[in-house]
């Protein structure tokens, strides 16, 4: 997968054009070849940017920051960044008409160690749900969209109780309450997050398993039903917490119970967070 | 003072771990989630001494918790009722296997902040009581630049017991402070050496030259590689450049660098209340944090992200420097492997400081 030439191509012309104030893309890092964002605004380092498999970080993560807002921005997704966006679109944090996307028809992107990221093989969207112009082959058609309980949560739930929670207090002990999570997270997008309030009594700046666990907990279940499965917050975790276990688990509860799953693939659907009804189950609350 | 030199194999060093475990309080680099990071352990089988440097954390909250408990409070109708809290369990006598040399070298610059004007007793004490055994690394990695920085590698002192391994699997043990020649006369025991007594002090020649040799093959693999006096020089003169802008676009604001940093030391404070009854903590902070110089009015010095940076990277290279006379970076490259995005401090302060030769 290497769209380096095409996505140069897009971003001279757009820059040519004065269609865009920003380009939102990928460079190599200097040093290695791992890959950094790139915000581009001249337009003679456009030959920077590339597009590999190792182009692994969310790129919707940027339209909330400083240097996008109000501005027309060009930007590079993948399957699952693309479904962040439907969502940042209907949720009202971007204006359509000021973005122009180049979707990726993705094959999957590694990690460090060269491996296929797990969610990239598990991936049911690689095709970019949203875009102006779409680079690669279309797959979409031959998917099945069909719920599959995550490998991980189905192993977890064979579990005993206790056995879990003492899984889950290690995963909580060995937080350290850095927040890199959150602020990788393209949906994290609060001006001020309800974890930041160091007065609270629940969230104390303190780095203590209880803290962990509200702030973890928080975070997760507000990304309840929205959580496109990018791992932007895992790949960011620096004591390497298997973070996408909470978000999958919210993921099969809300399936059992609302039969909805792949959020941000559908635009204008809100997803089973904003809807409200009276019918609506509850007993799966503690 | 000269101090002793051992000369033992890799079997031999395994035993002197365990007999160290066995004996003593022991922090090392314990595996969780594929990352190590200093734990209390009692059996060698649960750490690994030479664990990667990419994929361990620093040793800074063995001296400089993440969290620590500063006192606890009771609310009464009469008034407020503070006490102590427990006892610090960081206080007491106890060894750290496995540190690197950036992560000794850490507490050197810290010490200079925790000695100036206020006095930290809690890490002092903690200093005091711990003996740092700290492993010469064979090779350099991806982001590591410590030879680059202002302090001698090869001779650092900031250990007490320093480990090299040597050609045909022979190790060196040697004590560089006094805590460390006296830990290691108590707890080295002959049967663990290779050949005896004498036979060592016959070779200390051929040691020093094998410790040298091992110290060029290690300096020899380090791609990355800068002037820091000039990166000083340069970032002194430029505060106002609009490099900063562009180097910090795309980070993201999170705290991961500086809570991962060896040499970061800012700090908040916050409560644990329940009903009447609390706990103050005192836990790392962060200067890439928006919310870091706002202040109870909502004003805010460093609103912009750049800014921060900008904070971040004189901080580090010009402050500290001009203040205590060393950089507050030890060339670990910890923050480059932790950060989100992959920003490397060593490009942005190089970056920053070449284009301050262009203007």
């Amino acid at each position: 997968m290497n769209y380096t030439k095409q996505i140069q191509d897009i971003a001279a012309k757009l820059f040519a054009e004065g269609k865009i104030d920003v380009f939102v893309g990928y460079r190599v890092n200097g040093f290695d070849d791992n890959q950094v964002p790139a915000l581009i605004t001249d337009p003679q380092d456009v030959p920077k940017l590339v597009f590999t498999d190792k182009s692994v970080f969310n790129l919707v993560n940027y339209l909330k920051s400083e240097h996008t807002r109000r501005k027309r921005v060009g930007l590079v997704v993948k399957g699952c960044d693309s479904r962040s966006l439907n969502l940042m679109l209907t949720e009202s944090q971007v204006k359509r008409e000021n973005l122009y996307v180049i979707g990726i028809c993705c094959e999957g992107v590694v990690d460090e160690t060269g491996q296929k990221m797990q969610n990239c093989v598990e991936c049911a969207v690689p095709d970019a749900v949203v875009s102006d112009e779409l680079l690669g082959t279309p797959m979409s058609g031959s998917l099945t969209l069909t719920y599959r309980v995550n490998a991980d949560i189905a192993k977890l739930s064979e579990m005993p109780l206790t056995e879990r929670a003492a899984y889950f207090e290690e995963v909580f002990e060995n937080c350290i309450r850095c927040n890199a999570c959150r602020h990788s997270c393209p949906l994290c997008y609060c001006a001020k997050c309800c974890i930041d309030q160091e007065t609270a009594t629940l969230y104390n700046g303190a780095n203590t398993t209880s803290s962990a666990f509200h702030a973890l907990m928080t975070w997760s279940l507000h990304l309840a039903g929205r959580c496109v499965d990018c791992r932007n917050c895992e790949k960011a975790c620096p004591s390497h917490l298997p973070l996408h276990l909470l978000h999958k688990q919210n993921e099969s509860v809300i399936y059992e119970n609302f039969q909805e799953h792949l959020a941000g693939v559908i635009p204008e659907d809100r997803g089973a967070f904003y809807k409200y009804s009276l019918k609506d189950p509850d007993d799966f609350i503690m | 003072m000269s101090f002793s030199t051992f000369v033992t194999d890799k079997p031999g060093l395994q035993k002197f771990y365990e007999a160290v475990l066995a004996s003593h309080e022991t922090y090392a680099p314990a595996e969780k989630f594929g990352k190590f990071d200093f734990k209390l352990v009692s059996r060698i089988s649960e750490c690994d001494p030479e664990s990667p440097i990419a994929k361990t954390q620093s040793i800074k909250p063995l001296f400089f918790p993440r969290s620590a408990k500063v006192m606890k409070y009771v609310a009464t109708s009469a008034g407020t009722d503070v006490s102590e809290v427990d006892e610090d369990p960081l206080a007491v006598k106890r060894i750290i296997i496995g540190a690197k040399h950036c992560d000794a070298r850490s507490l050197q610059v810290l010490d200079k902040v925790y000695n100036w004007d206020y006095i930290d007793t809690d890490y002092q004490k903690r200093r005091e009581n711990t003996v740092i055994i700290s492993t010469r690394c064979d090779k350099a990695d991806t982001h590591c630049f410590c030879t680059s920085l202002d302090y001698d590698v090869e001779n650092l002192d900031a250990m007490d017991v320093l480990v090299v391994n040597g050609a045909e699997g022979k190790i060196y043990l040697r004590a560089r402070t006094e805590k460390g020649e006296t830990f290691l006369k108590e707890n080295f025991s002959q049967q663990l050496a290779v050949g005896s007594e004498q036979s060592e002090v016959g070779s200390r020649h051929s040691a020093e030259e094998e410790m040298k040799k091992q110290y060029a093959a290690f300096a020899e693999s380090f791609r990355l590689k800068m002037n820091y006096k000039e990166v000083n020089e340069r970032l002194s003169k430029i505060f106002d450049t609009p490099e900063f802008e562009k180097v910090s676009a795309n980070c993201v604001s999170c705290n991961t660098c500086a809570f991962i940093c060896p040499t970061c030391h800012c700090f908040k404070i916050s409560d644990e209340k329940v009903k009447d009854t609390g706990l103050r903590y005192k836990s790392y902070d962060s200067c890439n944090n928006g919310y870091f110089t706002l202040m109870a009015g909502g004003h805010n010095p460093r609103p912009a992200k750049y800014r921060r940076w900008r904070q971040r990277a004189m901080h580090k290279f010009v402050y500290y420097k001009e203040r205590f006379g060393e950089n507050l970076c030890v060339g670990c490259g910890k923050c480059t492997i932790a950060c989100p995005v992959n920003i490397s401090i060593f490009e942005v302060v190089n970056q920053v400081a070449s284009a301050g030769i262009q203007e």
